[in-house]
This record gives structure tokens, sequence and C-alpha cells, in this order.
């Protein structure tokens, strides 16, 4: 029996309800492990090239890892995957929670959903036993009442629902999927492809115990993991103000995004900042499966503008600046406010705030008009604007509706040249860290199957020295403002070890390279839960393997090496601030993204090589243009 | 019995950048960081002798420390 996962992935066919569990076996875990490695694996497998992301042609992955569910800090993610309808490449997304734990204790490592339901559905896990059921009283409900409706109807408050909101069901492309209103799969559109299949909710129940080869170990490292939290900085920091505590030092460091990614500055900052967060909104914190880090916070406010509900989430390091600095909004409690507005009608907090700064800055050019917005002024700085747009968009209301499309789609709709102010990578709106100040960082946003930020490495934390990432073969300080071929191959190895995370569950707040983990230490932790004799050789290959595999899908729908860029303005200097004057040179930055394809055994083409392929156990893929089955299920490789 | 430790401050912290500060012997890093009047949520990459440290480390005389606010993640 194996030990650390369940050995089942249940296939679930939304069109004529039926229900199928396949058995893998040990290689295939071994190889793909889960998260988005399993995810890559399935889309990969069933999704033919081409189709469209909100057809009953997508195809839905939950997955969780070989791990997620042990006892220990950080081991409760899971990825929901599916062709994003934001960007039409690969679509992924991570949440934290107890979610994927409780799928795990349910009976199974992931969930692949096909077809679209003929009515409004919900899936019902409970034990090893699977129902497909009515969701038509649920339809319409925000994500609060979707939750306290399961379990009235379930009759059991201890279910985990992973649901979607308003914003799912409308199809809207930045749609998330979220768990208790405080986790969320965010990024890439992943609850408007749920929305597409009529599927509004998972609920998951599960009382089996997660069997490990050597429990005893296990315990001794989550003894050692959960003492370092207490004297590890940043995680001191974490647990004290959640991700609240990296407003002030990006800004410092001229590289908060402000004014839709003009400036890296924000005069405000100290009205959003930790300290007046945690003295004025802050409720308490929250944390997920297992974890001792707490570091999520609640908010709770009385207040006629913007009421505050503690059981709605409060906002992260990327809400307060998404839609605080970036749309140069310094009050808290509308940020707040706009921040759970998002997360009871299922939005990403991303995506709609860069929205609404695209909006606002085509509005100061002119190119939007009170005309458009039937009277609306969409200044910079103006709260009730943002929660304007966001209450448009969540209602499919005239310029909303067009807004709500992201800033690609939209810009191209208003036309005008309002393509100038709408930055996203890919089709994807962009999380908040300027890369003029960390060019490693801007190479993760353009060679990011998503173009996003959580596979990569923050140069500037490894300015003064680079301890942490001696084991990868990193030893000498990292230059957080040049762009050269030392910067690629730190990039290189540094998104091997940040990616690997996302394939095992595992939260970067807790994992390695620079929170309180330790590479030798989270290879014992995986052997210990496994039985496996892996290695951080083994561990990395898995994480390479993911990227390239998630690299093949966009090459697949048409990704080419003109995709692989930032956005103009980081090529631009930056008007003011401590980085005032910095650019990135285009070509300096191109001759790193080509010295990239090298490292990694691409061709000019940004494809991976036959050699490579095999080097990574993916013969299957060697014809790259292999458009997939489209198959519901097929074997295993 | 104090030693001296030298310490290297960075961005919102560097107010008295590159400062020398006695503290007593057997003092850690994190009591230094408390001397200095700087938040523990504030570091975000603590190093002694450009080795990355955590709060508990005992420091040493003639130590180098440097203090790094939260300057990535999220």
């Amino acid at each position: 029996m194996p030990y650390g996962y369940n050995g089942k992935i249940l296939h679930v066919n939304l069109t004529d309800g039926s229900w199928e569990v396949e058995e893998p076996g040990e290689v295939w875990y071994r190889t793909y492990v889960g998260g988005s490695s399993l995810a890559a694996y399935c889309l990969l497998k069933h999704i033919k090239a081409g189709i469209d992301p909100l057809s009953a042609e997508n195809v839905l992955v939950f997955a969780c890892s070989v791990v997620t569910g042990a006892p220990l800090s950080g081991f409760s993610r899971y990825t929901v995957a599916a062709k994003s309808p934001l960007t039409g490449g690969f679509g992924e997304a991570e949440a934290g929670g107890y979610f994927g734990p409780e799928l795990k204790f349910a009976g199974f490592d992931a969930i692949v959903f096909y077809g679209s339901a003929s009515k409004p559905s919900y899936l019902w896990i409970h034990d090893g036993d699977v129902e497909i059921r009515d969701a038509a009283n649920l339809w319409g409900k925000d994500n609060w009442e979707t939750l306290e409706g399961l379990r009235e109807e379930l009759g059991d408050k201890r279910i985990r629902v992973a649901s979607i909101g308003p914003a799912g069901e409308r199809l809207i492309p930045f749609a998330c999927v979220q768990n208790d209103l405080e986790h969320f799969n965010g990024r890439a559109g992943m609850g408007a492809v749920m929305g597409s299949k009529n599927l509004k909710a998972v609920a998951v129940r599960g009382k089996q115990k997660l069997e490990m080869a050597d429990p005893d170990s296990v315990k001794e490292i989550r003894r050692w993991h959960n003492e370092r939290f207490k004297v590890h900085p940043p995680n001191v920091g974490l647990s004290k103000v959640g991700t609240s505590g990296l407003v002030k030092g990006l800004n410092q460091a001229g590289i908060l995004p402000t004014h839709n990614f003009k400036y890296g500055e924000f005069k405000g900052v100290d009205k959003i900042d930790a300290e007046a967060y945690h003295g004025t909104i802050y409720h308490s914190s929250g944390t997920c499966y297992s974890c001792a880090v707490k570091c999520k916070r609640r908010v709770a406010l009385e207040d006629d503008a913007y009421p505050l509900d503690p059981r709605f989430g409060g906002p992260e390091y990327e809400s307060l600046g998404c839609l605080g600095s970036l749309l140069e909004i310094d009050n808290l409690p509308a940020i707040a406010r706009a921040n759970q507005v998002c997360n009871l009608m299922g939005l990403d907090a991303i995506s709609t705030g860069c929205v609404v700064a695209f909006a606002m800055e085509c509005f100061e050019h002119d190119i939007l008009t009170t005309e458009d917005t039937g009277g609306k002024a969409l200044e910079f700085g103006d709260a009730d604007a943002m929660l304007w747009v966001i209450e448009e968009m969540v209602n499919q209301r005239g310029i909303g509706k067009v807004l709500s499309q992201g800033v690609k789609k939209a810009a191209a709709a208003i036309g005008r040249g309002a393509d100038k102010y709408a930055f996203h990578i890919k089709g994807s709106e962009l999380p908040v860290h300027d890369g003029r100040g960390k060019t490693g960082m801007a190479l993760g946003y353009a060679l990011s199957p998503t173009a996003d930020h959580v596979e990569t490495p923050h140069d500037t934390a490894f300015a003064a020295n680079v301890t942490n990432l001696l084991p990868l073969g990193i030893l000498e300080p990292v230059q957080p403002l040049d762009t050269d071929a030392a910067k690629a191959r730190y990039f290189s190895l540094g998104q091997k070890a940040w990616g690997l995370n996302n394939c095992y569950g595992i939260c970067n707040f807790c994992s390695v390279p620079i929170h309180a983990m330790t590479f030798t230490r989270l290879v014992e932790a995986i052997k210990a839960i496994t039985g496996w004799e892996t290695s951080l050789f083994e561990i990395l290959r898995v994480s390479e393997r993911s990227n390239v595999m998630a690299r093949i899908f966009n090459n697949r729908e048409g990704f080419s090496p003109a995709d692989d860029r930032v956005i103009r303005r980081w090529h631009e200097p930056m008007p003011d601030g401590p980085l005032k004057g910095q650019r990135i040179d285009p070509k300096e930055f191109q001759a790193a993204v080509e010295m990239y394809y090298e490292i990694s055994g691409w061709d000019k083409d940004g494809k991976p090589t036959p050699g490579k392929l095999i080097d990574l156990n993916l013969e299957w893929l060697i014809d790259n243009d292999d458009p997939g089955t489209g198959e519901t299920v097929s074997s295993s490789a | 019995m104090t030693i001296q430790v030298q310490v290297k401050l960075f961005l919102h912290l560097r107010k008295n950048r590159n400062q020398t500060v006695e503290v007593t012997d057997g003092a850690t890093a994190g009591d230094l960081v408390g001397l200095l009047g700087i938040r523990p949520e504030e570091v975000g990459v603590l190093s002694i002798n450009d080795r990355q440290a955590a709060l508990d480390q005992p420091l040493k005389d003639g130590d180098v420390v440097s203090i790094i606010p939260p300057i990535g993640g999220g």
C-alpha cells in the first residue's frame, strides 16, 4: 500500500454524470507527484489543442500531492488547473486551507472533471463515496451563502468546500475558486471554468487517516520546523503581521507598483502598511491545516461606508498592492472592503485591481470618459470609483462588462490606444512586484507558464547573502538590477527550487528556499511521508518536468518566444523614487531569455528539445505538436 | 562583559546605517534587533558575516550583522 497518498484519481464526467477511479501506480506518482505537475500531465493528456476554455471540452483538475495532508506546517496546498480563459494557455492556481487535506482524507489524490453538467451541480465526496448533486438553490449565491447552504444541506459543519461565486457563474475570465473565504485559487480564471461546467462547488469530508512510512520522523521534523518559525526571519514577521509586512519594505526599495505600474513608490504607504493594518482593521489571525505560521489575517470594522466582516477574509500583500498602491488608494477600510467583495463574489483580487488601474489610467488620458461610464469619474485615489467598477463588473453592466474581460481584451474592445495602458503578460494581469528593481523576478514573469511570480526567487532577498541558495550551486550574492547570463543561471536554478513547492503542494512561506525549511530536511520529510529514498536532485527534476510540461501546453496553444516578455513600462526609466532612472534594457533582457532557453535545453523557438524531454522521462511528449487525445480517461504513462 | 558588533541596515531601517554597537557577551541577534529598536516583524533577512542567521544565534565580538526588511514573497 502506498504511503502519503491514496493511489486514486477520481475522474468525473459532468456531461453524463458518470465517474470512475483510476489507480495509476507508484512509477506514475513518483514521476508526476501532484499539484501543478500532476495537473499539467492531465491537461496535456486530455485537452485537445485549440479548444474554447469555456466549452465542455476543457478539463478541470483539482490536484493534491503525495505529501498533502501530512501534519507539517505548509503541507496543505492543492492546485486547480485547466486551460485558462484569461490567457488561452496553461491555467493553474494554488490555495492552502483545509480543502486539500480533506480531499486526501476522503480517499482521493486528485479529481479530473470532463464535460459540462446540464444544470447547476456540485460534487459531494465523503469517505470514498461520490455524488453529483443538484445546486439549483445555490446558483447565484455568494461564496459565504454557498458554504452555509452546503453545510446545512449536508448536515455537517465540518465539510470543506471549494466554490465559485457569481463571478465564476458569469464566466468572468479572472474569477477564482475559494475555500473558507480565506484561501483562494486566485489566478488564471479557474472559477470561470467551473462556471462554464455548471459546477458550483466541490464539498468533501473524510475521516481516513493518512498513512505515512515513518510517522516518528515526521513528528520530529514537525517539532524542529515549528521551533524554527519562532526565530527565523522572515517567518517571525509572517506570524506577527502576515504578508502586510512586505508593503513597507517594497516601497522603500522602490518596487511597490503604484499608479498602474508607473511608479515604484507610493506616497500613502504609511496608511496601508502593517502598522496601519494592525492598528485599525485587524481582527484575528487565521491559518491552514496543521500550520504554525498563522499568516492569514481577518479584519473587522463597524462602518457605514466600508463595513468589514471577519468571516470574509482580510487583504494580503497582493490585495493591499493591487487594490491600494496600484490605484493610489490609501483608504485601508475601502481596500479591505473591495477585497471582501472580491472574496464573496469570487473575483481574483490581483486581476481585479489591475483592471481597475487600467480603467483609471484610460480615464486619466481621456480614452475613457464619463460618456463611457454613465457619468462616473474614474480617478486614481478614488476608493468609491474602485468599488463602483468592481460592482459593475460583477453585475456585468456597461463599461464593467467590457472591463471584466481582463485588460488585454478590454483594451481591444475599447480601442482608441487603450492597449498602451493595458499591462499584462501572456494575457494575464500582474502581481505587484516591479521587475525594474528585481530583474530575476522580471524573467520569472516573462517565462512563467502563467505569468505569475510564485515560482520565482526575489533577487532582493539575496543581495546580501545566498546562504539558502548554496545547495543549488548559487554561490555568489545576486545583483538585483543586473540582467545578464549570471542572472539567467540564477533564475533557472531558483525557478526549479521555488517551483517544487507547487508540485508537492507546500506553502512557500513554510518551505525552501527562504523560509524555515532546509533542503536537507525537506527531502527527509518527503522520504518519511512516502517511504521513497528521494533526493534534492529528484525533487528539482519533478519541478523542472512540471515547468516543461506547462511550456509544451502553451507552445501547443500557439504561444511563442514573442510572449516571453515583460510590460512596456519596465523598459522605460522609473520616473521617481529610490530607483529613479532604473529600466530593464530590452536587448539585455532578450539575451537573458535566450540564455535561459539554452540553459534549459530548449531550442531558439523556446521548445524543449527531444534530448531534454528524454532527460525528464517525458518521451511521450517528443512529438510536441501532438494535439492531445481529448479522451475522457486514458491509461497512465 | 561586552562585545562589539558592526551593524549594516538597509532600506527603511537605514537610519544610522553602518554603526558599531556594544552588546553584552552572550547576546543573540534577536537581542540586537531589540536594542536597535527594530520590531522582529521588520526583519526579512538577517545575516551574520554574510551567512543567513536566525534571531536566536549568539553574537561574537567583531561580527558583521546585516538586516534587510521583508522585500520578497507574497
